[in-house]
């Protein structure tokens, strides 16, 4: 019987992913021999605040064995190349119930005095994605309306604006007109304009009345 | 003061009572449009009283709030976030819609509409009703025990206040003295 020596595995120390995301959980040992063809790759998984430690995944003898009734049915993947001493294994589709702590032990008889180790899985929602279409929704609609008030609070004022230099221009003229046939001078100007302006506005008021 | 558009014999106290009805009706259903918006009982089961920010949960006799995007109405979330816009639009609207009122009842020329109020209204009536209709159509379309929650009732009771609001208000004219 060969004497069996130890042999060192290497994992991550934390691995960070979001929601329906994949990520690769990547294992490797060292050992002083070469690579036996009995060599042996093992998952295991134990959740955030569970005692319980469920198998995942083995590989033995050239086959590898996917979980196929537990919480990773379907997602796993075995991206591993054994003859390099690689064991890793990718998960699919990340859930937030996937936050916990994964064990690899791998085996390369006679050596298999090891001690497993573990890669912590922190699973992430992405903090931008909710909630996006509702405050862009809000945010454009009020926008719109705060935009269609200042233009036409700004037309109202142009116009009003248009309309009282138009009228201060059609007095001018008037003042210069009766100033050539040098007759008596007329009373001044923008107040009689200004007066013109509310006899209209007392006749539109009125007829809006009725 | 506000009158109808048929000339009638108008009192100055049926005016008042007409106005304080009229705001007060839309102070009701403001009211009303937020508790629909803000609560989480849209559709409810006896265990289960969800929608439309948040899922509540009876598990052993004690209420839990969960994410809406893990249940089974996450892969509508962006029907979902629709509906909460709107939702919230059309309380913003319906609020705006007072201010401008009762703003309206002292700048306005007599004789005039309120139509700013008017519109304002209208399109709050559109937002709730395109909320509403949203989550008719999109949510909880076979499920079968469970039923609609009092806030969407809610909702739909605004959509029928704010429509009546709003044409009040666009027929509306003030009352020349």
């Amino acid at each position: 019987p060969e004497q069996s020596q130890a042999i060192v595995i290497y994992t991550g120390w934390e691995r960070h992913a979001l929601v329906g995301s994949d990520v690769r959980l990547s294992c490797s040992f060292f050992s002083w021999r070469w690579t036996s063809e009995d060599v042996s790759f093992s998952w295991t998984y134990r959740p955030d605040g569970s005692r319980d430690t469920i198998s995942i995944f083995h590989y033995t003898r050239g086959v590898p064995y996917l979980d196929n009734k537990g919480p990773f049915k379907d997602r796993l993947e075995f991206v591993g190349n054994p003859g390099r001493r690689d064991g890793s294994i990718l998960i699919k589709n990340l859930d937030l119930s996937d936050n916990g702590t994964f064990t690899c032990d791998a085996k390369n008889p006679p050596d298999i005095v090891g001690r497993p180790s573990s890669v912590r899985l922190l699973v992430f929602e992405n903090p931008i994605q909710a909630g996006v279409i509702t405050g862009a929704i809000i945010g454009v609609v009020l926008g719109l309306l705060v935009l269609i008030v200042v233009i036409y609070y700004l037309m109202r004022f142009l116009v009003a604006r248009r309309v009282f230099s138009l009228s201060v221009k059609h007095g001018k003229k008037k003042k210069e007109g009766s100033q050539q046939r040098q007759g008596p001078v007329p009373p001044a100007d923008p107040s009689k304009v200004k007066a013109a302006t509310s006899e209209k506005k007392k006749q539109e008021s009125r007829k809006d009345k009725k | 003061m506000v009158c109808l558009p048929h000339p009638i014999i108008s009192f100055q106290k049926t005016t008042m009572w007409m106005l304080a009805g009229i705001v007060l009706l839309h102070v009701t259903t403001i009211i009303l449009l937020l508790v629909s918006s803000i609560d989480n009982a849209w559709w409810v089961t006896d265990s289960v009283s969800t929608d439309l920010w948040g899922k509540w949960e009876l598990t052993n006799k004690v209420w839990h709030y969960t994410n809406l995007k893990d249940s089974p109405e996450g892969k509508l979330y962006d029907y979902l976030q629709t509906v909460q816009a709107t939702s919230v639009l059309a309380c913003v609207f319906t609020i705006l819609a007072l201010f401008v009122f009762l703003a309206q009842l002292f700048t306005l020329p007599k004789g005039q509409r309120f139509t700013f109020t008017g519109i304002l209204q209208l399109i709050a009536c559109l937002c709730i009703m395109i909320a509403a209709s949203i989550y008719t159509d999109k949510f909880h379309v076979n499920e079968r025990p469970g039923g609609y929650g009092h806030c969407y009732i809610l909702a739909w009771i605004s959509f029928g206040l704010t429509f009546a609001l709003a044409i009040t208000y666009l027929i509306l004219r003030k009352k020349k003295e």
